[in-house]
C-alpha cells in the first residue's frame, strides 16, 4: 500500500494562480504546480500543492500577500484513491 | 557470417548509421563495431536494443569500445518483458513551454503536464527532447525531480545532442541520455502512438 498526503491550494483564477506561484517562491516555500485535482473540480485550473508540515507558513503567507485563494485542502492518496479535505 | 565496422573517429551519428549498414547487409550473424568514445558506444548499443539484438560491449583500452551485435538472436519479443504500467508511446517535447501565445502560462502549463505525466500510469514509454525542450532536462529545470521519479519507473528519457550542443548545455544535463537524430527519428515513427508536446 502506498500512502501519500499533501496540501493544494486552489485559486479564483489562472492569473491569481500565477502570482500566488511567485509569492511562495519568494517565501522560499517548497511547492509544486499542478492541475486541480479532479476530486475539487473538473475544470482545467492550476493549484499549487505543498508539504501538509508547511501549512503554517502557506496560510500566513497567503494572509500577507492578500492572495485570494479558493481553497485549502488536504489531499490523502492511498494507492490510487484520492480523499479531499477542506481546510479552515 | 562476421563483420567488422571500425567507426573510430567517426562524428556522430556515422557509427550508428555504419552499424545499422552492416547489419542490414547480412541475413544473420555477429557485426563487432568499434568505437572510441562513450556517447558513440551508447548509441550503438541503443541501436542493438531497438532493432532487438542480442549485444555485448567490451571496453578495450581507455578509449576503445567493441560493440558485438549478435543478429541470429532476436532477443525474445521485447514487449514481453514490459510491464502493463507502460504504454508503447512516445511523447517528444520541442520547447520548454506548452503551446504557442504567453510563455509565462507556457512554462507553468509544461510543468504542470510533466507532474501529471508522474500522476498517471500506464507511462509513456519514451520521452524525446529536442530543440528548446532540452531546457527541461537540463541543470535549472523546474521539472527535473518530476522527470527524475519518470526515469526511476523505467521511462526512457533521451534529449537530443545536437540541440544541447547548440545551446551549450551539453554539460548540465540533468536526466536521461543523449541521442541522435537516427534515433529520435525511431522513437517517433516506431511506437503505436506519438505525442508531439511544445
Amino acid at each position: 500500500m502506498e500512502y501519500k498526503e499533501y496540501g493544494v491550494v486552489t485559486f479564483e483564477s489562472t492569473h491569481h494562480a500565477i502570482r500566488g506561484e511567485k509569492i511562495l517562491e519568494n517565501a522560499n516555500l517548497k511547492f509544486k504546480t499542478i492541475p486541480t485535482p479532479r476530486e475539487i473540480t473538473s475544470s482545467c485550473g492550476l493549484s499549487i500543492r505543498f508539504d501538509l508540515d508547511d501549512i503554517d507558513k502557506v496560510k500566513s503567507t497567503i494572509l500577507e500577500n492578500e492572495l485570494a485563494i479558493k481553497g485549502l485542502y488536504r489531499m490523502s492518496k492511498i494507492d490510487s484513491k484520492n480523499h479531499i479535505e477542506k481546510i479552515n | 557470417m562476421k563483420k567488422e565496422v571500425d567507426a573510430r573517429g567517426q562524428a556522430c551519428p556515422r557509427p550508428v548509421i555504419m552499424t545499422k549498414k552492416a547489419l542490414d547487409e547480412i541475413s544473420e550473424g555477429i557485426v563487432t563495431t568499434i568505437v572510441d568514445n562513450e556517447v558513440a558506444k551508447e548509441n550503438v548499443s541503443k541501436l542493438a536494443k531497438s532493432l532487438g539484438y542480442e549485444y555485448s560491449v567490451d571496453k578495450n583500452g581507455e578509449n576503445e569500445y567493441y560493440i558485438h551485435i549478435n543478429k541470429g538472436q532476436v532477443m525474445e519479443e521485447t514487449n514481453v518483458c514490459v510491464p502493463d504500467t507502460f504504454k508503447d508511446m512516445t511523447i517528444a517535447f520541442s520547447s520548454n513551454t506548452m503551446g504557442g501565445g504567453s510563455e509565462e502560462l507556457g512554462k507553468i502549463l509544461m510543468k504542470s503536464f510533466i507532474y501529471t505525466l508522474t500522476e498517471s500510469t500506464p507511462y509513456p514509454s519514451t520521452l524525446v527532447f529536442y530543440n528548446g525542450g532540452v531546457h527541461l532536462t537540463c541543470e535549472g529545470s523546474p521539472v527535473l525531480d518530476d522527470l527524475k521519479k519518470l526515469e526511476e519507473e523505467g521511462i526512457e528519457i533521451l534529449s537530443c545532442g545536437t540541440c544541447l550542443d547548440f545551446y551549450k548545455i551539453k554539460d548540465k544535463l540533468s536526466v536521461g541520455s543523449v541521442t541522435n537524430m537516427y534515433s529520435i527519428l525511431e522513437k517517433l515513427k516506431n511506437p503505436t502512438k506519438t505525442v508531439i508536446i511544445g
